[in-house]
Order: C-alpha cells, then structure tokens, then sequence
C-alpha cells in the first residue's frame, strides 16, 4: 500500500468512488460504469490529478471571498460573513432528462399561476370541492387584504424556485414549490462564472447549456407586467436592507438585470401611485421585484412594525398602478398543506397529467392520514407548513424517541399545521471531501420565469448535503452548492 | 439616482478620506517626535482632539493614557468601540460600499474589500507591531489606489460625483482640522518661536503630502502663517482648502445642472458663502483674525454645507419632495429615518 507522495497527488480523481447505498447515483450506474452524459465530463477532471484539482479549490474560495460572493449568519449582533460552500465537481443531467424537466415545470407552473388566480377570483375550484375549502382559506399563507385583486397581465408566478429530487430510481420528483421569493439564482450565475473561470478546456469539450440570459429573461418579464409600459428607470428590485442574509444576491440581480435597489425607505406612495425618492426630486416607479416577504411589504395593511416596507403599496397595487414580481399572496400555493393537492389542479385547469410526479404525503388534517402518520412517525419525514430552511422538520428514521414524542404532542394539538412524507432516498452524486471523492446528496433548485411566456433556466441550483449520511442541503445547516450542468446539446 | 444611493457613495468616499488622513497623521507624528522635545502631551493631546475624541478617550482609556504614543495610535488605528479609528472608518467604507455594489465597479469593491480583509487579518497586526511606517503608509497608499480605481473604472455620473463631493467636503475639514493640531498643543501663555515650531509646522504639512509641494512656492519659508496660507488659500494644491471647495463648487453645479428648472438649493447658496469668504480673505487678515478662530469658522461652515447637501440630496425630507413635484397633496408622515452610517 506504500504509495509515493507524488504518485498520490497524480491520482485520478474519482479512483475508489463508491456510490450512496440504496440511492441512485449522479456518475454511474450500478456496476460502477459512467452514465453516457457524465463519462465525457468525469474523464476531463480525472485528466487533471488531485494536485491541480486542489489548487483550484483553493482559488475559488477566495475569490469568493474576495468578490464578496457570501451570505451572513446572525448570533446576537455580530454577523459573520461566509462564502456559501461550492464544489467544483459539476452536477450532471443530460439532455434528453432535462427536457422532460423543463416541460413538466412549464405545467405546473401554469397551473399554480392559475390556481392563485382562481383562489383570489371566483374560487372556482373551492366551489367544486376539489380542494377542502378551510384548506385553503385557513392557511397562514392565504392573503384576504388581496381577494379580488388581479396583477398586471395576470401574471402571479413571475419567479419561481422549484426543488426536485432524484429517487432511488433516478426519476425527478417535486419536492417543494417556492413561489414567494425563492432565493439562489445568483449562486447559479455565479458558479457558472468560476466554473468557466477555473476549467476553461472542459466547457469547451462539452456542451454545457448557458444559464447567462437568466437576467435577460427577468428583465423581459419585467418589462411585460408594466401596468404603463415604463422603460427601465421605473423598475426596481426592493430588498429588506444589507443586513438580510440575501443581500447579497439582491444587489448582484439589480446589477445584472439593471435596475435600481432600493430598500423600503427609497420609496413612497402618494395618490396611490409609488415613487423613488431620488436625488432630483420623485420618480415614478411601476414593476417592484420585491425580495421582502408579504408579511412585511405594507405597514398599513400587514405588520404595523415593519420598518421595511413601503405604507400605501397595497393600495397602489389594489389600484393597478404597480406591478409586484412575485404578486402578494402567492404562498397559498405553495403552502406544504396544499402541495398534496397540486396534481388535482393539473388536472383541474389544464385537463392534464402531471409530467412530473411528486412525494407521496400524508395531510394531518386529513382524520385518516392523521392517524397513520402518528402511529408511523419513525419511517416518515414531518415538516411543519408553515416553515422552510429544513427548519421544524422531523426526520422520523433518526430522530430519538424523545424528538419523536415531542412532535407526536405538537401533531395531535394541530394537525393543520402538519405534512408527513416517507423519506425519500434521494440521489448522490460525488463532491470532492477530505477524504477524496465521496457521493454526497443532492437536491436541484430549476428557476422559472413568467412574463409573457414562461422560460425555465436550464439546470439550476444544485445544493449539496456536504455532511456524510446527511439528507439537509439548506445552506444555513451545513449546506454546499454545485455548478449543474446540463450537457448533450438540443435533444 | 435613489437619495439613499447617494448618501452612501458620499460617506463611502468620506470615510475612505478619513482612513488616509488619519494614516498619515499617526504616521508623521510618530516619526515627528523621535528628534523634536516636546512635552510628551503637545505631542499626542493635539491628534486626539482634531480627531474629536478627546471626551470618549478621557472617559474610556483615561487621562493618563493621552500623552502616551502608543495609546493614542492604538486608539485611533484599533479601537472598535467608535468610529473615527482607522478600523471604525474602514468598517464604515466597506458596509456602506457593500449597500451600494450595483454603482460601484467590481475593483472598486475589490480594493476596498481586500484592505478591509487585510487590516482585519493577521499580517497588518505583524506589520503595525514590527514596522509602523509601513503599516501606514500601506494604508494611504491603498486609499489613493481606490480613488484612482473609482476614476478609472466607475461611470463619471452622478454616483462619482457625490464620491468626489464628499471626498472634497472631507479634505476641507481635515486639513482645517489638522492646521489646527498647533493651536491645541500651544501652553495657553503667549510664546515667542522655537526650533521646535519648524518642525512642527513641517509635520503638518507632512500630514498633508505637501511639504515638496509647499516649497515649490518660491516665496515659501517655513514659517506658521506662510504654511497655513499654503494650506488655507493655494488654489492647486490637492489638500487646501480652497482648492478643494472650488473643486466641490464645480462638482454642486453639475448636480443643479440636473435638477428641474427654477429649483432652489441652499446647499448651493451654503457653499457659495463659504468659499466666498475664504476668497476675501489673505494671511494678513488670517493673522488679525487668529487663525484657531478662522478655522473653527471653516470647520463649523463646512458642517452646516454638509448639512444642506444632507437635506437637498441624500435625504431630503418627503415633504420638500412633494413640494418640488408640485403634487398638490400634503403628506402628514416623515419619512423613514435612515440608518446610523450618518455619524458625522
């Protein structure tokens, strides 16, 4: 086994690779050979020793450092700035899958935006019942202050972040909708770019599909909505301020689609109309990409208390002065209690089969799946509706009998507030780890943009669980991302 | 541009002035003192006060502590609790250059960014503790280099005007501040010139990179009244004081050269008075005056610019806002108070 020092570090990269038991692999099948999209890449950076491979690492954290590409963890009043983890193994999906990914985002997309249109119009499908009623209009997510108000050009969804998972048998599955203010894009844009940076040979041997025109396309929508047809001096982008954890990101997408930044206090509404308090005198404003949550968005309507937001918007919204890129309310279609319920309105509006399939879930509210879920907890995956960030979860197969108690209590006392899935054993793929090339799981985050058509970004965020054995990719529990590359050209 | 865009572009570019002028104001005193006797106290007393932290020092590191070199230069370089140190002034620089990344060109963040993750790492403490000269010089130094980045990457529009401004406004006050380090190391008894004078008056002008530059002036002696009129009048060079309001007088009117037409602004009018005086007046009657006295007037005058520039740009109150739209409309509420990057 005495290997010499140099022999190591011209060690292939992916030498000893073994894949996640139980699990679909990203890079090879189960006899350990290269899936046909993959092989071309794998062969490229195994070309380049773990020597080199390590001298780049090295260059992308600081240069991520340097740019300030970083997002900030708060523990009592001091905020510590830290580069979002990135591996440099690229996440693979050729072709040929992704198309088939992208066409089952365009429908459910429409239907959601459909589904919000119908929720704060006539209700239809309440009406009919294909949803319980108190479902819907008792969800935490469900915005009374906006029944009856239609956006500009009916368009709800402009952004959408929709996470998917490979199951065990390498099929795409729906985990999540994020149609509120999904965040992560600039991760997408910005790995993409240290990507080309650090291995200019492999992108020009194969033919990644480009995510550059993300803002482009943004952009357009945005333009699309303007309840007056403004040009670009009348959009921006609102965020909370520069200490949100997103910042970041806010002020790289206002760069790169050209707008202003502004946060709460830029603006002012008066007679209904929304203005940016500028250097000479007022300037009207009409299409706000808002990275403020709703709850925030209006003191006169939501929050009194919040200091981050613009008093009189809604009015101005309500009036049809102002377009909101995502409009107000949307969580109501995205609310965990509703996801079971997405492929009824595919069917409902569109007449349609779900392209892509989803986890199968157990709703508390429901007496019967209520009573499964509590007497199964130690093979079901629990999320409270109304959190995100992997936060409020219980992971039933590992959690103590105490945690699982503890959350039997909580599920009994509000069962509303309540989902359970079996725990998907959802892909791996490798990620480069101290100990060499090791499969780590994945989840992919595809945006997706409405304006006048609707366009989905090809490949996406993929976000890695960097831990050994874990199954949580958020970025605020030990979290990486990855560059996903989606190769093979037009199928 | 957005009001709140603006504000920062100018305290950013304030801040980074503060950074520079501070560098080389503990750097030339700590040279300064290694040949020249003075009571430790005229020495290190004086920065502190110009520096306007004479209460806080006496109040949090004790009077004790003021004459001591090494006290006062960790003081103004470290300490983190206020800020007007070189530490508290860099932090203010980046956060307020982090808020407004969508105006500023990627070396422009990359400048300021790396002497921020460079003064906060290990290699400046080494350096500040084996070679102090150079820890400072390093610092100026990367202050000019950001100045000379913004002029050669950013758009020359309105975001780099209001850097300039402020940066002008800064110099104004500075240089007035540190032509008046003499005043506060002086006994209050009436004293005839020393030895030790020159070298002080060669120290302020050192402070301010312009002892080459002062003596080019033919006519210039070393003496006080020569270099505070060098410092006070000279309309060339970088660091006077008129120099740098003509400069702000320039920059002002690229800015009302944008506003709607018949608009009145009283930073204008604040600035123009201000220059106005320092236009009527020469050495002759600086000395008459007592030149702590004109530059408090200067120091004073140049806060209140700052204010007018405060309520005419950068956070001009939503009424006047109306007002100036001629929206016929009262508004009842303020806006927003803005956060604490203000501190003067």
């Amino acid at each position: 086994m005495a290997r010499t020092r140099s022999a190591t570090e011209r060690a292939l990269l992916f030498e000893g690779y073994e894949p996640l038991e139980g699990a679909f692999d990203e890079f090879v099948d189960a006899k350990g050979v290269p899936h046909p999209a993959v092989a071309a890449v794998v062969r490229r950076f195994d070309e380049l020793g773990r020597a080199e491979f390590r001298r780049r690492k090295k260059l992308a954290d600081t240069t991520f450092l340097r740019s300030g590409v970083t997002f900030s963890i708060y523990s009592g009043d001091t905020a510590t700035e830290r580069i979002f983890p990135f591996d440099l193994i690229p996440r693979v999906v050729s072709a040929r899958e992704w198309e088939r990914v992208r066409k089952g985002l365009e429908q459910r997309i429409r239907a959601l935006n459909l589904f919000l249109a119908d929720v704060y119009g006539d209700q239809r499908i309440l009406k009919e019942g294909r949803i319980p009623r108190e479902l819907v209009l008792g969800s935490k997510a469900y915005c009374k202050p906006v029944q009856g108000i239609r956006p500009p050009g009916g368009v709800y969804i402009h952004i959408a972040g929709v996470d998917l998972i490979r199951d065990a048998s390498g099929a795409f599955v729906v985990l999540e909708d994020n149609v509120r203010t999904p965040s992560g894009v600039s991760y997408v844009l910005e790995n993409r770019d240290m990507m080309k940076k650090l291995f200019p040979s492999v992108f020009r041997e194969c033919p990644v599909a480009p995510v550059e025109m993300y803002p482009t396309k943004l952009r357009e929508a945005m333009a699309a909505v303007a309840p007056q047809g403004g040009g670009e001096r009348q959009r921006v982008l609102l965020t909370p301020g520069p200490y949100n954890s997103a910042y970041f990101e806010h002020s790289f997408l206002a760069r790169r689609i050209g707008c202003e930044l502004v946060q709460g206090g830029d603006l002012f509404v008066d007679g209904d109309r929304v203005y940016a308090k500028t250097t000479h005198g007022l300037r009207p404003v009409e299409v706000i990409y808002r990275r403020v949550d709703d709850g925030f968005l209006d003191p006169e309507v939501f929050r009194g208390d919040s200091l981050v937001g613009v008093p009189g918007l809604v009015r101005a919204y309500a009036a049809g002065n102002v377009a909101l890129v995502n409009a107000i309310g949307n969580g109501v279609a995205d609310d965990k209690g509703i996801y079971p319920y997405v492929p009824d309105m595919i069917d409902f509006y569109l007449g349609e089969k779900p392209i892509l399939p989803q986890v199968p879930t157990y709703v508390c509210a429901r007496e019967k799946d209520c009573a499964y879920v509590v007497d199964h907890l130690d093979e079901l995956v629990v999320k409270a509706v109304n959190e995100a960030g992997g936060y409020g979860m219980l992971m039933g197969p590992t959690a103590s009998r105490r945690e699982r108690a503890d959350f039997r209590e909580r599920i009994r006392k509000d069962p509303r507030n309540y989902i359970a899935q079996p725990r998907v054993e959802f892909s791996g793929t490798p990620t480069w780890t101290r100990t060499g090339m090791q499969p780590r799981r994945v989840d992919l985050r595809p945006f997706v943009i409405t304006g006048r058509h609707t366009w989905v970004l090809p490949g996406g965020l993929t976000r890695v669980a960097l831990v050994k054995g874990s199954y949580v990719v958020n970025s605020s529990q030990g979290g990486g991302s990855k560059d996903t590359w989606v190769v093979g050209g037009a199928a | 541009m957005i009001c709140r865009v603006a504000e920062s572009c100018f305290w950013l570019a304030r801040y980074v002035e503060r950074v520079d002028t501070l560098a080389r104001l503990l750097a030339v005193n700590n040279s300064f003192q290694l040949d020249v006797h003075m009571p430790q106290a005229e020495v290190w007393r004086p920065i502190v006060i110009v520096a306007g932290q004479e209460e806080d020092f006496l109040e949090r590191i004790g009077a004790a502590a003021i004459d001591d070199g090494e006290a006062v230069q960790d003081y103004l370089t470290w300490d983190r609790s206020h800020p007007s140190s070189i530490h508290g002034c860099l932090r203010w620089a980046r956060e307020n250059a982090r808020t407004i990344r969508e105006v500023m060109s990627v070396e422009m963040w990359g400048a300021i960014n790396d002497t921020w993750l460079w003064l906060t790492g290990r290699s400046a403490r080494r350096l500040y503790q084996r070679e102090r000269d150079a820890f400072y010089d390093h610092l100026s130094k990367q202050c000019m280099l950001f100045h000379g980045i913004c002029y050669s990457t950013m758009l020359h529009e309105e975001p780099f005007v209001f850097m300039k401004l402020g940066r002008a406004v800064e110099r104004v006050g500075q240089t007035a501040r540190i032509l008046d380090v003499k005043h506060h190391s002086l006994r209050e008894e009436e004293r005839e010139e020393e030895p030790a004078d020159a070298a002080q008056w060669l120290a302020t002008l050192r402070s301010c990179s312009g002892v080459d530059t002062f003596f080019q002036r033919g006519d210039n002696t070393l003496t006080g009244p020569a270099v505070a009129e060098f410092l006070l009048f000279d309309r060339t060079f970088p660091r006077a004081v008129l120099h740098n309001l003509d400069r702000a007088r320039g920059l002002m009117a690229r800015l009302v050269e944008s506003d709607p037409p018949g608009l009145r602004r009283p930073s204008w009018q604040r600035l123009e008075r201000l220059r106005g005086s320092l236009l009527q007046m020469d050495g002759g009657i600086v000395q008459d005056v007592g030149l702590h006295k004109v530059l408090t007037q200067v120091v004073d005058d140049t806060a209140t610019l700052c204010e007018a520039i405060h309520a005419d740009y950068l956070d001009p109150p939503v009424e006047d806002l109306l007002r100036d739209a001629r929206i016929p409309h009262i508004v009842q509420r303020q806006s927003q108070s803005q956060a604490s990057r203000k501190t003067a």
